[in-house]
């Protein structure tokens, strides 16, 4: 050992250092994640493109509730008229929405916001990217009307809650990071550019293969179309939409039974124009459906769901009106033990539209497979029936047609003849209320109204009286004004 | 041959030292020397603080040439013909010469260690320097801290060394620690000091370790078997940790393990038996006086009470479920080294158990782990070396949620709010699941015992180093080491618990494997001219490669509990399973001058180049330089005059920068990630953008100025270090939020400022020193003040996230420490004299008389979260031990404190356990609670379910003073020790976490729910209750 030349020492030991260091590069290739660059190229990119659009209306990336699902319901319904606040309700935030003293801080208004804005900026990711993609060009043209139907739909739901909103239609990237700062957009502006939209979306398909079933057709557009005019008061053009879609060949129809609107067996059925998608989900990923866990055990010391029924709602519904035991339940039947289990407490009855009652344990809510409709034949009838009763200064025949046939299907009787306009137009809404509850329109339909019928709505209950007119628009984040001068808040709002 | 007697003489030791188990404290005969001519005279030499027997020692009698040496058990013969008395010299290096009087035998001889030499030299990044020729920052932990027992090795930093704060994240055992040298420079990534163990390099990251799991993180530390450790010392200045470049930033702890010695061959066995109690319970309501809140509430919500007064008293003490979780656990460690050297080769050879069974059912830690270390000298000038270490831990932790997971739960606290009318057992003695306050028919106690939770660590860090003097000032090494951590977490939910009721059964496995693997080159230039300047030159390249690949699989639907997680395919739905992969390089170039005029001046300067694959494509390289300088007055001549008092004083100034890079790998790219929708009721994936890129990129700066003044006084009996120092992070990693109408919540930039500054004081004294008896005191304190400068342009503050349902307890804001809570002051309760006066009430809730007064900050009439304000902070205002050690003839006695002064802490499970439900169970700080019949009640009057607010109540004071550690050894004296053969023997009693003074109202203030999340620390939410440990151990040299 001691003849071991010094030279070989030097060259083993700074021969390994050249073979190990010849390995390392400082540019990443990263092997588990999929950037940009790479990405934009087939038609699987650019369905997989479009697929996200759709995901961010049942899913939200930091792994919250979803938009559909849960967190615009604490908006339009949870701050309107129709529900309140159980013990289960430990979120200020939340407890705020149900009390109208949110303010701009509010991290419910925010994550609402910031979700609309989020699946916006995945349809503009699409819009933008999958005209440079090389494939079949009628598919291409049918993802980009399908990103467009959801843009429009996002952007409807924005300039409704918020007013004047920033229009932003392309994704922001390390180059153009620094021009982000932008004073809100008009809401005509943001109107036109939702119509826009919506008429490159009329020539969606009109219907779809059943591996398809929930896209967004040109139904489903003409009828978003007649809601943005209506919202705006348009209503002979409304009226043309509405008309497209009832004679237009779509075979729309309403359920025979009101419950089959709400149930997985029948989801994307005869009456759903657009639905978002939920499944019971068992092994695959994401989507939580939150609206269902207004069961969540037979145990009846515990509490559901955090918004609750206000009861004033409950007394609405005649007992033969079928909609009341779709909407609420306060007995549910337990398997395991035989017996019915019956609910009694402040908070009772419990809303019963999203529960999935194929589920095993009846208590894995989360999985419910109930989808979230945001386009009904229901809703295409009451609006024409509005629609008609605007034009013509009172209710046409056509007008009760289109109302009585609601009625009709709820097992209940035809609405009084010969009311005037404006009877007509309070049977009008309230028919929508007890037809729509919890599905995303009382807020709506009670700003849309104008004047002080949010206010005097909310007034009628005690826990809402904090409410003022400034609530007929929600504020814009805070942390969105503090970073950008450009914005200025809604009146009232700090 | 010589390998065969070397080897045969270490298997006699082995085998006595098995003997020694078996039979304890046995004697074993003891041969007699045959009586020789004139004097004759024998004993041992020992050091007077180890008491371990020195070979070796030169004793010669005075005036005369002969001499005799030590043998390798210290012992020697002296046969001459000198008569008695005569006095012998005895000398060895390293130690003070001794004069001794022989008068008969034996003749036992205490040397001492020459503190001057032993410290001469010090552990610095890529080699060692002369203490006082030292120009950074360093501390070293005091080997009386390193020998107490513990589970890991950062336990055993806390109090350590000043600057240096430690908190255990919880009592679980093998949980991780939050250690910060300094304070935070970062607020969204990588706050934890660099570990480089035997010149490795670990960042360490407990996410290797933490694959789909559930419960609190995993410390990938714990791996290491802390009784291997040798040495810990803690880079603290820029002088110090610049040479570590862009890991520097945040401290660099060095770790070197224990090494054979030449002229030994030892046999070491230690063991100790611990007996661990729960330091504290809560105190919680029992069933009557549960059931008279319920009645309360009802009252409140203007309905009839659930219980009647006799329905009430009738309910009695009910279920305690906190008892029924905890109980009092053993703790085992055992450990057999063998260790030795001759003229060329040294070796270390050990192996550990260790066995720590947690205080709540159903949890423990187990560790077995090997090392080998070896070095030899093939000529004389190369000279090679290997470190070898592996180790499996097996940990069985608490159930509950993710730790990052932004909804969380936990076992322990869940078992808490049960209401304790609900029973526990059946009458049978199985599990009661028909609570009505339970929303599955489960029992948490159950949920406890039944779920499996285990995570097995395995860790192989080996290293190979080759040493050649190209000339006899010039040195080329080269080292090439891996470090393989491999990660397995095993889980299941039987049917019958509440983590497995609606999945009918859900098991999870995961597996996670980490490897990194270094190469470090350097080139070491020392030269003395004319003993006059002294220069030593380091220059080197490194390159370090590391790549973490994972998978996770769950399945759910057994048709029983037999096989659980062993075998997925008998469950009857899989999971999506997930895979993941990342590997990042790192490629360094590095220079340092030391230059020292007379070892009075002395002058470092050192730069390092860092390249990182992490970083954006415009700027993977960093540059960290460094100078520092100090000057030993005490070694100038004009000093002379006071060298009688002032036995020291040394000056040391430092600047420099170092780095932070610890984002995740891809965290510049433009990512993109999948997502799920549904198209006729099958699911489809989506794939868009989450991430903006950022190809600008870069590491975190951190400047950092030092000011150091060390002094010795009478002797150098008592020792003083001082520091002063001022940190400056910029162009922060942080998470910038964007406008979100942007689609994107955040961007990863370098924006902002966080600053830190403080001053440090080590002090050392012989308090006494005697032949017999010795004290010693050791005082560490610091005070480190850490703010906020800037978080961007146009952001002056921003709430981390909050578990959904929950408001953010936490600010970041400019002005104000990293993660200050943020909240309302209270004034006590409303009374009715408040109401009439209109005083200010919480927005959108009717607040009556006897609801808590929040304090209108603002001044506008109301209420709001406008009034929140900053309540403190987690970081203290100070940290501080102070350590005593006694020694009296063999026995020896160490007293240990340990405290933090000024830190927050915000109690969320006090405030979960202060909310009244007709559904939980309650803290019993309720019991004076404002009713009606209670007017001076002090805790706010029962309500169904108000919503929890952050307010000061809940914001506490989490100073603290611990009696860490207490033990009281003794060392059998040689005679007695070497009837057993054995050349030491010590037995010893200690006590760990014995005493707490605080006026935290919860289980421990030491306590991080959120693990080292920078922005959440110090939050409680019902963590692992901490234990009070009693031990007994032994330790023997063979």
């Amino acid at each position: 050992m001691k003849n071991i030349s010094p030279y070989k020492i030097i060259l083993l030991l700074t021969g390994s250092v050249v073979g190990l260091t010849s390995c390392n590069k400082l540019s990443e290739d990263p092997k588990s994640v999929i950037v940009s660059s790479q990405f934009y190229q087939t038609t699987s990119d650019a369905t997989s493109a479009v697929n996200a659009v759709y995901s961010t209306l049942n899913s939200d990336p930091a792994g919250d509730f979803p938009l559909y699902g849960r967190q615009l319901n604490l908006l339009v319904e949870n701050a309107s008229d129709n529900q309140l606040y159980s013990p289960s309700n430990t979120n200020p935030d939340v407890r705020a929405l149900g009390t109208e003293t949110y303010i701009s801080a509010n991290s419910r208004v925010q994550k609402v916001w910031q979700q609309l804005y989020y699946g916006i900026n995945r349809a503009n990711i699409a819009i933008d990217n999958v005209p440079t993609i090389q494939m079949d060009t009628t598919l291409r043209a049918r993802l980009v009307r399908e990103s467009k139907f959801i843009r429009a739909l996002l952007y409807f739901d924005l300039v409704r809650l918020y007013g004047d909103v920033p229009l932003v239609l392309h994704n922001p990237n390390s180059t153009n990071i620094d021009n982000l700062l932008t004073a809100r957009t008009p809401a005509a502006d943001v109107y036109t550019q939702i119509i826009a939209d919506l008429e490159d979306a009329t020539n969606l398909p009109k219907s779809y293969s059943s591996t398809d079933l929930g896209r967004a057709t040109s139904g489903a557009a003409h009828t978003l179309l007649a809601k943005v005019y209506l919202t705006q008061q348009d209503w002979p053009d409304a009226l043309t939409q509405l008309n497209l879609v009832i004679n237009g060949g779509y075979g729309y129809a309403l359920f025979p039974n009101y419950y089959d609107a709400f149930q997985k067996a029948t989801k994307n059925g005869v009456e759903h124009i657009f639905s978002v998608q939920f499944e019971t989900n068992l092994g695959e990923a994401n989507s939580t459906q939150y609206l269902s866990e207004s069961f969540t055990s037979f145990n009846t010391g515990t509490f559901p769901i955090d918004i609750p029924v206000d009861t004033s709602l409950y007394n609405l519904f005649s007992a033969n009106d079928t909609r009341r035991s779709v909407t609420f339940y306060n007995t549910v039947y337990n398997a395991a033990t035989g017996q019915n289990v019956v609910y009694n407490n402040a908070y009772t009855p419990y809303f019963n539209k999203f529960v999935d009652y194929s589920l095993s344990p009846l208590s894995s809510q989360s999985l419910s497979g109930v989808n979230y409709p945001v386009l009904r034949y229901a809703d295409v009838l009451l609006m024409k029936a509005e629609a008609l009763n605007e034009i013509n200064g009172g209710p046409t025949s056509d007008a009760y047609t289109a109302i009585n046939q609601v009625r009709t299907r709820a097992q209940i009787a035809n609405l009084t003849p010969g009311l005037n306009q404006a009877a007509f137009r309070d049977s009008i809404f309230l028919e929508r209320r007890k037809e729509f509850i919890q599905e995303g329109h009382r807020w709506f339909d009670l700003v849309r109204q104008g004047g002080t019928v949010l206010v005097d709505a909310l007034h009628k209950i005690s826990a809402k009286s904090a409410a003022t007119s400034k609530n007929t628009l929600f504020p814009i984040p805070l942390v969105e004004i503090q970073q950008n001068a450009k914005l200025k808040q809604n009146p009232g709002y700090n | 041959m010589e390998i065969y007697i070397h080897a045969k003489h270490v298997l006699n030791k082995f085998l006595k030292a098995l003997l020694f188990l078996i039979i304890p404290f046995s004697a074993l005969a003891q041969q007699k020397d045959v009586p020789v001519i004139n004097s004759r005279i024998e004993g041992t030499v020992v050091d007077s603080v180890s008491k371990q027997p020195i070979a070796g020692v030169t004793l010669r009698i005075k005036n005369v040439t002969h001499e005799v040496t030590t043998g390798s058990n210290g012992h020697f013969t002296f046969v001459t013909g000198q008569k008695l008395p005569y006095t012998l010299v005895v000398s060895f290096i390293g130690y003070k010469t001794k004069e001794v009087v022989a008068n008969g035998s034996p003749v036992n001889i205490q040397l001492a260690e020459n503190i001057a030499q032993l410290n001469d030299v010090v552990v610095v990044g890529y080699g060692t320097q002369k203490k006082s020729d030292l120009t950074g920052a360093i501390g070293s932990v005091p080997k009386n801290i390193l020998n107490q027992p513990a589970a890991s090795f950062d336990n055993l930093l806390q109090g350590a060394v000043s600057g240096v704060a430690v908190t255990q994240n919880s009592g679980q055992p093998g949980s991780s620690a939050t250690i910060r040298v300094r304070g935070g420079n970062s607020i969204s990534f990588g706050n934890a000091p660099l570990y480089v163990i035997d010149g490795f390099i670990i960042y360490n990251d407990n996410d290797y370790a933490n694959v789909g799991s559930n419960g609190t993180s995993v410390n990938a530390l714990s791996t290491i078997n802390p009784s291997d450790i040798e040495s810990i010392e803690v880079l603290k200045d820029a002088s110090a940790t610049a040479i570590y470049g862009s890991h520097g930033a945040n401290g660099v702890v060095i770790i070197t393990t224990k090494k054979g010695k030449k002229g030994t061959n030892n046999v070491n066995f230690s063991s100790y038996f611990g007996d661990q109690t729960i330091a504290k319970k809560l105190d919680l309501l029992d069933a009557s006086q549960w059931g008279s809140l319920v009645n309360d509430i009802n009252l409140s919500d203007g309905v009839a009470p659930t219980y009647t007064p006799a329905q009430l008293a009738a309910l009695g003490t009910g279920s305690n479920w906190q008892n029924a979780a905890l109980r009092n656990a053993p703790e085992y460690n055992g450990e057999l080294s063998i260790s030795g050297g001759d003229e060329k080769s040294r070796y270390l050879i050990s192996g550990n158990y260790f066995d720590q069974q947690g205080t709540i059912l159903n949890t423990g830690f187990k560790r077995y782990s090997a090392r080998v270390n070896y070095e030899k000298n093939v000529t004389d000038k190369f000279k090679i070396s290997t470190n070898v270490f592996g180790s499996q831990s097996i940990e069985n932790k608490l159930v509950g949620s993710a730790y990052n997971s932004i909804n969380f739960s936990n076992a322990f606290a869940t078992l808490l709010l049960t209401p304790p009318t609900s029973p526990i057992t059946n009458p049978d003695g199985s599990y009661y699941t028909n609570s009505p306050y339970i929303a599955t028919p489960t029992n948490p106690l159950q949920d406890i015992t039944a779920t499996t939770n285990t995570t097995t660590l395995t860790r192989v860090l080996g290293n190979v180093a080759g040493e050649y003097k190209i000339l006899p000032d010039l040195t080329l090494k080269v080292t090439a080491g891996v470090d393989i951590l491999n990660t397995v977490q095993d889980y299941y939910a039987p049917s019958n618990t509440s983590g497995g009721y609606a999945d009918q059964g859900y098991a999870s496995i995961g597996n996670g494997n980490e490897l990194s693997w270094l190469n470090e080159n350097t080139l070491t230039y020392d030269h003395a001219f004319n003993n006059t300047n002294f220069l030593n030159i380091l220059a080197g390249y490194t390159t370090q490669y590391t790549r973490f690949s994972s998978s996770t699989a769950s399945a759910q639907k057994f048709p029983n509990d037999l096989t659980s997680y062993n075998n997925l395919s008998y469950a009857g739905v899989a999971n999506l399973p997930t895979s993941s992969f990342a590997s990042q390089a790192l490629d360094s170039y590095l220079a340092r001058v030391n230059y020292s005029y007379l070892h009075i001046y002395n002058l470092t300067v050192s730069a390092r180049a860092d390249g990182s694959s992490k970083l954006g494509a415009n700027n993977k390289w960093g540059y960290f330089p460094s100078a520092g300088f100090s000057w030993n007055i005490d070694k100038n001549d004009f000093f002379k005059p006071l060298a009688q008092d002032i036995s020291s004083l040394k000056l040391r100034v430092s600047a420099g920068q170092t780095g932070n890079s610890e984002v995740p790998p891809y965290s510049s790219l433009a990512a993109l990630a999948p997502t799920n929708y549904y198209f006729g009721s099958k699911l489809v994936t989506g794939i868009s953008p989450v991430q903006i890129d950022n190809p600008n990129l870069k590491w975190e700066t951190t400047t950092q100025y030092d000011a150091g003044l060390d002094l010795g006084l009478f002797n150098n009996r008592v020792n003083l270090t001082f520091d002063a120092y001022y940190k400056k992070t910029t162009d922060l990693l942080l998470n910038v939020p964007l406008p979100l109408y942007s689609g994107y919540a955040s961007e990863l930039e370098n924006v902002g400022s966080v600053e830190n500054k403080g001053i440090e004081l080590g002090i050392n004294t012989d308090n006494v020193k005697t032949d017999h008896f010795s004290w010693k005191t050791n005082i560490e304190f610091a005070e480190n003040r850490n703010k906020v400068l800037s978080l961007g342009p146009g952001v002056s503050s921003y709430f981390p996230v909050a578990p959904t349902g929950q408001v953010s307890p936490v600010i970041v804001q400019v002005g104000l420490p990293v993660g200050t809570f943020w909240g309302y002051s209270t004034q006590g309760l409303l009374t009715a004299a408040d109401i009439a006066k209109g005083v200010p009430l919480l927005n959108g809730v009717p607040q009556k008389v006897g609801d808590t007064r929040y304090v209108d900050n603002n001044h506008d009439g109301v209420i709001t979260t406008a009034d929140k304000h900053s309540l403190g902070s987690a970081q203290p205002k100070f940290t501080g031990s102070i350590t005593n050690t006694f020694s009296y003839n063999q026995f020896d006695l160490s007293v240990f404190f340990q405290g933090s002064y000024g830190n927050k802490i915000f109690n969320l499970l006090q405030q979960t356990l202060e909310r009244p439900t007709l559904t939980q169970n309650a803290s019993a700080t309720l019991l004076n609670r404002w009713s009606p019949t209670n007017p001076n009640g002090t805790v706010a009057r029962a309500t169904d379910s108000p919503v929890p607010q952050v307010t000061d109540r809940y914001v506490e004071n989490g100073s603290y003073l611990k009696l860490k550690n207490a033990s009281l050894g003794y060392t059998f004296t040689n005679n007695l020790a070497s009837k057993i053969g054995a050349k030491k023997l010590r037995i010893y009693v200690s006590g760990q976490n014995l005493l707490t003074i605080t006026k935290y109202s919860g289980l421990d203030p030491e306590v991080n729910f959120y693990d080292n999340d920078n922005t959440k620390q110090g939050i409680d939410y019902g963590t692992y209750p901490a234990v009070r440990t009693f031990l007994a151990g032994v330790d023997v040299t063979f």
